[in-house]
C-alpha cells in the first residue's frame, strides 16, 4: 500500500481572471463537468471530495458538504484541507491516502477560489495582537523581512530573481488560461525597476490574487487500469512539515519546511534532485522560488542566485520552471492558487503542453507553501514527485 | 544628510485584543514595563505569548518575567505601500529585534534614519501609548 496505488486520471482548469462575475460554485461545476467530459466516468463513480482552503468557502465551516450537495454528489468521503496555499498538493495526497485505506475509490480533488470578489475570511491567529498594530500588511512585509534576512546571511543578486520572472512571464505569453492582464512580456530591467511595496520586495515579486478553480479526477491504479484509461499520472513520493522548528524561539529563517519535505518526497520516489525533469514551484513571491530550490537540493543553501545564473528554465531548457507562468504570471486563484503549478505538471506529464511542452516528461515536482507565520518563511511546505504511468 | 524614515505613531489604531493567556504582557504595557514568559523547566524564554510551553507543550513551567527589551535588528523592511490607517504614513520600518533574552519580536522602528537601519543595529523598546492607557511596543535606536 503507498500512495503509488493510486492514478490522476484527468486535470481540469478554468480562466484565471481579475474578478469572476460567476458564484465559486459554477466554477466547481465547470470543473467537475470538464473532468467527466474528459475521462468518461460518471458522475456517480465519484465518492470522495477533497477540497482545497478557499477564502471565498472559509465562512463557511459545512464547506465540503455544502459544496458536495451544490454538485449532487454523493460520497463516502468528504474533506477539506486547510493548510492554505499547500492545500491543493494536500488535497491530493489526502486523497491517494483515503484511496489507498479503501475509504472511497474515486476522488474528485476541487480547488475553487474567489479570493479577488468574494473574500470571506476573518483569520483569528496571532496578527490582530502582534502584526497588524504596526502597519504588518502579511504576505508582502513578510517576505520583505525574509528577504533582508537572507540577504544579509547570503547575499542576493536582484537580476537572478529577475531572471525567474522573466522567464515565468514568457511561459505565462503561451498559456491562453492566464490572467489577461498579466500576459505582457517583461525584462529583467522592469523587474528591478518595478514599484517597491516592502523594500527589497518590488511588484514584479509578488503574486496579483484572482478568482478561479482547478481539479483532478483521483482513482486507483487498478480502477484506471480495468478501464482502459490511456494516460496516468502517479505521485511517487510526498512530504509536508507544519510549522518547521516551531518550539524554538530563534530560528534560522533562511531554511524552510522543505528541507525535510523533500527529503522525504525524494526517499519515497528514489530520486535525487538531478533527475527531476520538470519543476512547478509553488510561487507567491519570486524569492520563494529560489529559497525552495536551495531547500530541494538543486543546490546548497545560500546558493540559489549561483544555479539561477547557471540555469536555463525555459520550458525548452535544462530545468522547466512552471511551464505555464506560476501563480506570479498566471495570476493567484486565492487559497486555489497551488493548483497552478500543480495542474500544469499534469499537463505536462500527460504530454498536453502544447506550444509550451517540455520533453522530458519522466517526471515532475511540485510543491506548496501556505501561511504566513510571526518573523519567520512559511507555515507549511509540502513537495509531491509525479511520474506518468508509474 | 539623513533621511528620516517615517514612523506610525499618529495611526490611529484599532487597540490589540488581548487573548486570556497574553494579558499579563498588555497589563505591564501600562507600567511601559515589557513582560516575556520563560519556561523554567526549558531555561528559555518564548515570544509571542502562548497558552503553553512551546518547548515542552506543558503550561506549568510557564512564568512571565520582566526583561529590558534591549536587543538588535534581526531583518527589517521599509514599507513603501500600507494599507489604512497607515496608508500615508510611508515610509515606515517594519523590525523583527532578537532581544537579548533570546526571543523574536516583530514592532515599528522609530526614530531612525534610513541609512542608519541595518541588521545588528543595537535598540531598545520605545513605548507608543494606546488610548485605552496601554502601550504599543516599539523598538528605537539604542543611541537616540
Amino acid at each position: 500500500m503507498s500512495i503509488r496505488d493510486t492514478a490522476i486520471i484527468g486535470y481540469a482548469e478554468t480562466k484565471i481572471v481579475e474578478k469572476s462575475d460567476r458564484d465559486v460554485w459554477e466554477l466547481g461545476a465547470e470543473i467537475l463537468d470538464s473532468l467527466l467530459a474528459k475521462t468518461g466516468f460518471e458522475k456517480g463513480e465519484i465518492d470522495g471530495l477533497v477540497l482545497s482552503s478557499s477564502m471565498t468557502g472559509c465562512g463557511n465551516p459545512f464547506w465540503s458538504q455544502s459544496t458536495a450537495d451544490q454538485l449532487g454528489l454523493q460520497l463516502d468521503f468528504c474533506n477539506i484541507v486547510d493548510i492554505g496555499g499547500c492545500s491543493p498538493a494536500g488535497a491530493l495526497a489526502r486523497a491517494c491516502v483515503a484511496i489507498d485505506a479503501g475509504l472511497c475509490t474515486t476522488v474528485l480533488c476541487l480547488y475553487a477560489d474567489k479570493q479577488a470578489s468574494e473574500n470571506n475570511s476573518r483569520a483569528r491567529h496571532y496578527q490582530a495582537e502582534w502584526a497588524l498594530p504596526y502597519g504588518y500588511l502579511g504576505p508582502p512585509h513578510a517576505f520583505g523581512l525574509l528577504s533582508k534576512r537572507y540577504e544579509h546571511q547570503w547575499g542576493l543578486d536582484y537580476a537572478m530573481l529577475g531572471k525567474l520572472a522573466v522567464t515565468q512571464r514568457n511561459h505565462a505569453l503561451l498559456n491562453e488560461l492566464g490572467c489577461d492582464k498579466l500576459r505582457k512580456a517583461i525584462t529583467v530591467d522592469d523587474y528591478l525597476n518595478s514599484r517597491m511595496i516592502a523594500e527589497p520586495i518590488r511588484l514584479l515579486d509578488s503574486v496579483m490574487v484572482c478568482d478561479g478553480a482547478s481539479g483532478l479526477l483521483v482513482t486507483s491504479r487498478k480502477t484506471a487500469g480495468k478501464r482502459g484509461v490511456s494516460k496516468i499520472v502517479v505521485p511517487i513520493g510526498y512530504g509536508e512539515r507544519t510549522t518547521h522548528r516551531a518550539g524554538e524561539s530563534v530560528t534560522d529563517i533562511t531554511e524552510t519546511g522543505h528541507l525535510p519535505a523533500g527529503q522525504k518526497a525524494f526517499q519515497q520516489a528514489g530520486l535525487k534532485p538531478k533527475d527531476i525533469a520538470s519543476f512547478h514551484p509553488y510561487d507567491d513571491f519570486i524569492i520563494a522560488i529560489m529559497m525552495q530550490m536551495e531547500m530541494l537540493g538543486f543546490c546548497e543553501q545560500g546558493q540559489g542566485c549561483g544555479f539561477i545564473r547557471d540555469t536555463d528554465f525555459a520550458h525548452t531548457g535544462d530545468l522547466p520552471l512552471n511551464t505555464s507562468g506560476g501563480q506570479i504570471s498566471a495570476g493567484q486563484p486565492g487559497l486555489a492558487g497551488g493548483g497552478v503549478n500543480l495542474i500544469e505538471a499534469v499537463r505536462q506529464l500527460m504530454g498536453e503542453g502544447g506550444k509550451r511542452q517540455v520533453k522530458n516528461t519522466k517526471n515532475a515536482l511540485v510543491t506548496g507553501i501556505g501561511g504566513i507565520p510571526y518573523g519567520r518563511n512559511w507555515n507549511s511546505s509540502v513537495a509531491m514527485i509525479l511520474t506518468p504511468n508509474g | 544628510m539623513s533621511t528620516q524614515a517615517r514612523d506610525t505613531l499618529d495611526v490611529k489604531r484599532e487597540p490589540p485584543p488581548p487573548r486570556s493567556y497574553s494579558r499579563p504582557f498588555w497589563d505591564a504595557t501600562r507600567q511601559k514595563k515589557l513582560m516575556v514568559q520563560y519556561d523554567r523547566k526549558a531555561g528559555r524564554y518564548q515570544f509571542y505569548p502562548r497558552a503553553t510551553s512551546i518547548f515542552t507543550g506543558r503550561t506549568g513551567d510557564l512564568e512571565w518575567r520582566e526583561v529590558s527589551g534591549r536587543g538588535e535588528v534581526f531583518s527589517f523592511s521599509v514599507v513603501r505601500r500600507a494599507r489604512p490607517p497607515f496608508e500615508g504614513h510611508e515610509p515606515f520600518v517594519l523590525v523583527v529585534v532578537t532581544i537579548d533574552e533570546g526571543v523574536n519580536v516583530m514592532a515599528d522602528l522609530v526614530h531612525c534614519s534610513l541609512e542608519e537601519i541595518r541588521i545588528g543595529l543595537r535598540v531598545k523598546p520605545f513605548w507608543a501609548p494606546l488610548p485605552d492607557g496601554r502601550h504599543l511596543l516599539m523598538f528605537e535606536p539604542e543611541k537616540a
